[in-house]
């Protein structure tokens, strides 16, 4: 867990990749989950950080 | 053979010279060749994509081109993202995607671990197997209505030979219960051989060795199985769920000749809902900000998918 | 056969023999179903209990290339029918008129699906032997968006397109769908093919660039020949994704360019849709894919995963 966020500090590919992997996941079950509108409401906005995320940090160094 | 001008020529030129003009040409070839993919995808899919952001900001309407275009800033994504008729869509595509991506994986892991065992002629049956999903899915799906046809369709006539049913007492496309999961067993029909296949490949790219390890170490078949079989397999299960989970979020042709969206709205999956808003409603501009937002949901999907992609890759 | 620890017992392969057969004639019921009902007569078709026992008839492959009136008995009498296709009508009091619109679907179907195979394939081995062997700025990220323009949903790109057609004047033409159906395609060519240069050694060019080729002789003399395979089999998935699509040519045409699936749905015969003819012209255009995929069983695998699993 500690390799994951000095990973994230040292802005490298693998931690920050799965955090926008996360984001996305999150931002798509929000989507089209059954529970809350408000989510549904702001899954666009996770989705769309993820995604921006993943493309950016797809060029951090491994 | 006869040389030609260029053979003759690049014999003449002395090596060191020919690598430059190669070395500066590759890079030249490189663009030549690159270039006109390039420019096709960035015509047919990039600026229509720009078109549409742009669209989005807009309240255009493209049955009354002459009507004069405002920019209503972020106020259409607000619109659908607080539209409850939206979010309904959205939780019956997501019922579409839950159960048959289940249904799939569960199906075609065990055909293909099933195929595994190598039986005579499996090579033939697993291309029996595959054949639905290559054919036409608007055309197998219109047939799959003459098939759920209440008194006269094949499958009621199925259903109610092994339970005693009355064949017309029951609409598979008709009733509101039923038409989510008629769309859920098509797709089913159709989409299991592609996750068999994928499973099938991660089957076999794990080498017996392990196998053998193991039953050497006395480890039980069941064993074996949970920390030898499922964990290998696993990244190729990814690919494939990650795979139908995108194709079946955008799923349109199947489902739109099968039930059309209906009864009412219960197998209206998004696409076919942004269908209506595009080119029934015309309400472009709407449309455009509906269809960004499916866009960044596929995208973010996609690059998740690609990522696995060179994950398998390798193995 | 050397006796192996991990080798499946007879039984374990009697056992899963027996399962994936039995799951294969279930699948196949559906196909099958398309088939003999192509050669069954209307009444024959939707009548109750279904029949796998009938008289077979070609009525529907009929009723699916032709236009048929009701005709007075004076008229019929004085127009004794004269080919076998006549007879067939005869019995409803009908003749043919003339030809369906279906054999002009299916050739658009051709048209578009070979002109956009052949494009795609030409300029994806292009960019795929350039992303193989040269250094592209960039390739990652190029390649990342070619694959993602076919993830898009047909769709949300439909309406640009649509907007755009209309002003180019492309819309309900045979070129724009070429066009429109390789720009979906590409992706999938370049990846493949992608897949199967890779695999082809770099040191028969090398050998052929040091012998005086160059780069364009050594591609298509010694490349191109190499990856043939690849180049067919790619060829036979786009053809297939071209033929099958339905989302853009029911939005984007309606009549000249219209090819076959938006078509088959609309068979409308006395009293809703005519299943035979239906079913018969379902049988032609689901029959070429089936041989494709039948010719296609090895490289199946890697045309879905778009190269990832070679195997």
């Amino acid at each position: 867990m500690s390799k994951f966020f000095s990973g994230l500090l040292g802005l490298r590919r693998g931690p920050w990749e799965m955090l926008a992997t996360i984001l996305i996941a999150l931002g798509v079950f929000m989507l089209m989950q059954p529970f809350a509108l408000v989510a549904y409401t702001y899954s666009f906005i996770v989705t769309l950080v993820g995604t921006v995320m993943f493309i950016i940090v797809s060029h951090f160094r491994e | 053979m006869s040389e030609t001008t260029i053979e003759r020529a690049a014999k003449a030129t002395p090596p060191s010279v020919a690598r430059k003009i190669r070395g500066l040409s590759d890079r030249a070839i490189a663009w030549i060749f690159v270039g006109p993919s390039i420019f096709l995808l960035l015509a047919i899919n990039i600026f229509p994509l720009i078109w549409t952001i742009n669209l989005s900001f807009t309240n255009f309407r493209a049955n009354r081109p002459n009507r004069e275009v405002e920019y209503i800033g972020l106020r259409n994504y607000e619109r659908i993202l607080t539209d409850s008729d939206i979010w309904l869509t959205m939780q019956a595509t997501a019922h579409f995607l839950f159960w048959t991506i289940a249904l799939q994986v569960v199906i075609g892991f065990t055909l293909a671990y099933l195929i595994n065992k190598k039986f005579k002629g499996n090579d033939l049956w697993t291309t029996i197997i595959v054949l639905p999903m290559m054919l036409s899915p608007a055309v197998v799906g219109n047939f799959w209505t003459f098939l759920y046809q209440p008194q006269i369709g094949l499958f009621n006539y199925i259903v109610s030979f092994f339970t005693g049913l009355e064949p017309s007492s029951f609409e598979m496309i008709g009733s509101v219960a039923l038409a989510p999961w008629a769309i859920v067993i098509v797709d089913t029909w159709m989409w299991t051989p592609f996750v068999m296949l994928i499973c099938l490949a991660g089957l076999r790219s794990i080498p017996d060795y392990i196998y053998e390890a193991a039953e050497i170490d006395r480890a039980s078949k069941w064993r074996q199985f949970w920390t030898i079989t499922v964990p290998m397999v696993l990244p190729f299960l990814m690919l494939a769920v990650l795979f139908r989970g995108i194709e079946n979020f955008k799923m349109f042709d199947l489902v739109v000749q099968l039930t059309g969206g209906g009864p009412g709205s219960v197998t209206e999956l998004t696409s076919i809902n942004l269908k209506r808003e595009a080119f029934e409603k015309w309400r472009t501009g709407y449309a455009s900000a509906y269809a960004i937002i499916l866009f960044v949901t596929v995208f973010g999907l996609a690059s998740i998918y690609v990522k696995a992609l060179n994950k398998v890759k390798e193995r | 056969m050397s006796y192996s620890l991990t080798e499946p017992s007879k039984r374990q392969k009697w056992f899963a023999g027996t399962l994936v057969i039995l799951y294969a004639v279930v699948t196949m019921i559906p196909l099958a179903w398309i088939f003999i009902t192509g050669f069954k007569s209307p009444a024959d078709a939707i009548s109750y209990p279904p029949q796998v026992i009938f008289e077979p008839t070609l009525e529907g492959y009929v009723n699916l290339f032709t236009q048929r009136t009701r005709q007075t008995q004076e008229f019929l009498e004085a127009n004794p029918p004269e080919e076998w296709y006549d007879e067939i009508v005869r019995q409803y009091d009908m003749v043919i008129v003339g030809p369906s619109k279906f054999g002009e679907r299916f050739l658009n179907s051709v048209i578009i699906g070979f002109g956009s195979t052949f494009l795609s394939v030409f300029l994806g081995t292009l960019a795929a032997y350039a992303f193989s062997r040269f250094k592209v700025p960039l390739a990652d990220d190029l390649l990342f968006f070619i694959l993602s323009t076919r993830m898009m949903p047909p769709i949300a790109v439909a309406i640009p397109i649509f907007l755009m057609y209309r002003e180019l004047g492309l819309s309900d033409t045979h070129l724009g769908m070429i066009l429109l159906y390789t720009a979906v395609n590409i992706s999938l060519a370049v990846w493949l093919l992608k897949g199967f240069i890779d695999e082809i050694p770099r040191e028969y060019e090398e050998a052929a660039l040091i012998d005086g080729y160059t780069r364009f002789q050594a591609f298509y003399k010694i490349v191109l020949p190499q990856a043939a395979t690849g180049i067919a089999s790619t060829a036979i998935f786009c053809l297939i994704f071209a033929w099958n699509e339905y989302a853009f040519a029911v939005l984007l045409t309606s009549g000249t360019a219209q090819t076959a699936p938006p078509f088959i749905p609309t068979i409308i015969g006395i009293g809703g849709l005519d299943w035979p003819a239906v079913a018969a012209g379902a049988t032609l255009f689901l029959l070429p894919v089936m041989i494709f995929t039948v010719m296609l069983r090895k490289h199946l695998l890697r045309g879905i995963t778009f190269g990832a699993v070679r195997k």
